[in-house]
């Protein structure tokens, strides 16, 4: 009845993971209108006054006012609409190379510490075309109860303009590394354009700020290698480049740590499950019904039932059933080859009367 | 609203729960009918109680993996601690279902032969203790540590068969269930 009675819900207090999601997060009830109450929290944007085509740039959203449940747990979306569907930066051409929790995803989630009512994220975005782009944010939260839901009141506009000659760049379908294994040195490859040289700076979690020894292997192509992570940490870092135009500095790029994957061939396991039960229980139920079998098969011998009552002292031998006598004279010599008494019992009357084996000789 | 999280702890208490009720119940049936322990008015009870709480851990189970498969980070079965699992938990549903079966095709006769008493006593206590790895592994995927850990079980490892050989089982196990169901048919009036 309690199974029954449950609600098997899609609410996730526990947060739903990064991923690439719209603003109605699938149907949520944060987005459900007729369910949801308005997220007391601001939410601001900002990025760089310049933005090229074809160049990462970093959008940075800063939330003020947070009151959150008691799990402290947020979700911020990066939106290029507010429709509710086709609003991710991809559906207006933005692709978006990394963000700070690590991945690449419009959607972030972060889990506060009781008290904390102000955050930010970001993300590294890269738009192919030259235009203006209105830039929403929207957050998912919960309170007492009840989902909440917030949305940049007014669209943060972003311009794209066109690269200017010789300006040192990345290469323009150059994607960053977003996820590393543990215990692994990370050798960070950058393509670039219009560009003399590389100077590679990397920073842990709250750490000092560091460079990291650059090669080039021509063509444009760097390489630079991050010390390992002993823990599953994220570590961030970007690249100053210099050519004939002016010096640029690329977003933070953000890598994480984890461990290294395990992977399994699920249609193996599934199957060898399903196996695995139905063999127990085939074997569990034809032992059963074997035993039954030769239980139900003795209970046809009714001897014990005749003899109840009857003593043995009334209980006398046959004098004409005596079995010896019914045995055929056994040949000089004793069994015949090959025979055993058993045999010699059913069937020593044919070999005696030569009507099995060809008979005595 | 239930999250997938808290009704796989729910479903999973409902199962540990009766099918260690059920584990113990068929422990005192096993000792009631070899004769260990001579209390013949216990035999109904225990025989109720260990196949009552067996049924109820066997409506419950689906549920359990269901929600365990939907609440585990990621997709699908991205840790050796998953797999073993899933592997065990169908152990234990195979061992249960293979008793209840049993009990509702035979009635009380699975208690009658020395040879089916012990076949039904260890497959109903195999179910129960296949339910409690599974929860203790499930401990050590959420907490890291598990009361079993004593025993150093190695949760890591998975003994993964070939298709061909889980295949050829699958085949023998829906064979041996369908002649077991038939030979357990009771006998027609001609008969």
């Amino acid at each position: 009845m309690f199974l029954l009675g449950s609600t098997y819900g899609a609410a996730e207090p526990g947060g739903n993971g990064d991923a690439t999601r719209d603003m109605q997060c699938g149907g949520a009830c944060h987005g459900d209108a007729a369910l949801n109450e308005t997220s007391t929290a601001s939410l601001q944007f900002s990025s760089s006054e310049t933005v090229y085509a074809g160049i990462p740039t970093t959008l940075t959203l800063t939330a003020t006012n947070l009151s959150l449940s008691s799990t402290g747990v947020v979700g911020f979306f990066l939106l290029t609409d507010t429709t509710g569907h086709s609003d991710t930066p991809r559906d207006a051409g933005w692709e978006v190379l990394s963000d700070s929790n690590g991945g690449a995803v419009n959607y972030l989630e972060q889990t506060l510490v009781n008290g904390q009512t102000e955050t930010s994220v970001s993300w590294v975005v890269r738009a192919a075309d030259i235009g203006s782009t209105q830039f929403y944010a929207a957050l998912h939260h919960g309170g007492s109860s009840t989902p909440f839901f917030g949305v940049t009141p007014t669209a943060f506009e972003v311009s794209v303009r066109e690269v200017p000659e010789n300006l040192p760049r990345l290469a323009a379908d150059f994607t960053p590394q977003s996820k590393r294994i543990l215990d692994v040195p990370t050798e960070v490859l950058l393509q670039t354009e219009h560009t003399d040289a590389v100077l590679i700076q990397w920073k842990a979690d709250g750490g000092a700020l560091m460079s990291a020894e650059v090669n080039s292997t021509g063509d444009g192509t760097w390489s630079a290698q991050l010390p390992a992570a002993l823990q599953p940490t994220t570590l961030q870092w970007r690249a100053v480049l210099q050519g004939e135009g002016p010096e640029q500095t690329t977003p933070w790029f953000t890598l994480s740590a984890e461990e290294a994957g395990w992977e399994v061939d699920e249609l193996a396991v599934y199957f060898q499950a399903v196996a695995l039960l139905f063999l127990l229980a085939g074997t569990i139920l034809a032992l059963q019904s074997r035993f039954m079998l030769q239980d139900d098969a003795s209970k046809y011998d009714q001897t014990s039932s005749l003899l109840e009552g009857v003593s043995p002292e009334h209980m006398t031998p046959n004098p004409d059933s005596n079995e010896d006598s019914d045995l055929a004279p056994l040949p000089e010599g004793g069994l015949p080859d090959g025979w055993n008494e058993d045999q010699w019992r059913w069937y020593g009357h044919d070999y005696v009367a030569g009507k099995y084996g060809g008979g005595p000789e | 609203m239930t999250s997938s999280e808290t009704f796989h702890v729910v479903s999973t208490e409902l199962v540990v729960g009766s099918f260690s009720v059920s584990g113990l119940s068929f422990v005192f049936c096993l000792f009631l009918h070899l004769g260990w322990l001579k209390k013949d008015d216990w035999k109904p009870l225990f025989d109720h109680v260990a196949h009552f709480t067996l049924a109820f851990g066997l409506i419950a189970t689906p549920f359990a993996i269901l929600s365990g498969l939907s609440s585990a980070p990621g997709d699908g079965l991205g840790s050796p601690l998953l797999v073993n699992k899933m592997l065990l938990s169908m152990t234990g549903m195979g061992f249960a279902i293979g008793v209840f079966v049993s009990r509702f095709r035979l009635g009380k006769k699975v208690w009658q032969t020395g040879k089916s008493t012990v076949v039904h006593g260890i497959a109903g206590i195999a179910a129960c203790e296949s339910m409690l790895l599974t929860a203790s592994i499930g401990g050590t995927f959420t907490r890291g540590e598990s009361l079993l850990d004593a025993f150093q079980l190695p949760y890591d490892d998975v003994l993964l068969f070939p298709l061909a050989i889980s295949g050829t089982a699958l085949i023998l196990g829906v064979g041996m269930l369908v002649l077991g169901w038939l030979r357990t048919s009771p006998p027609s009036s001609v008969h």
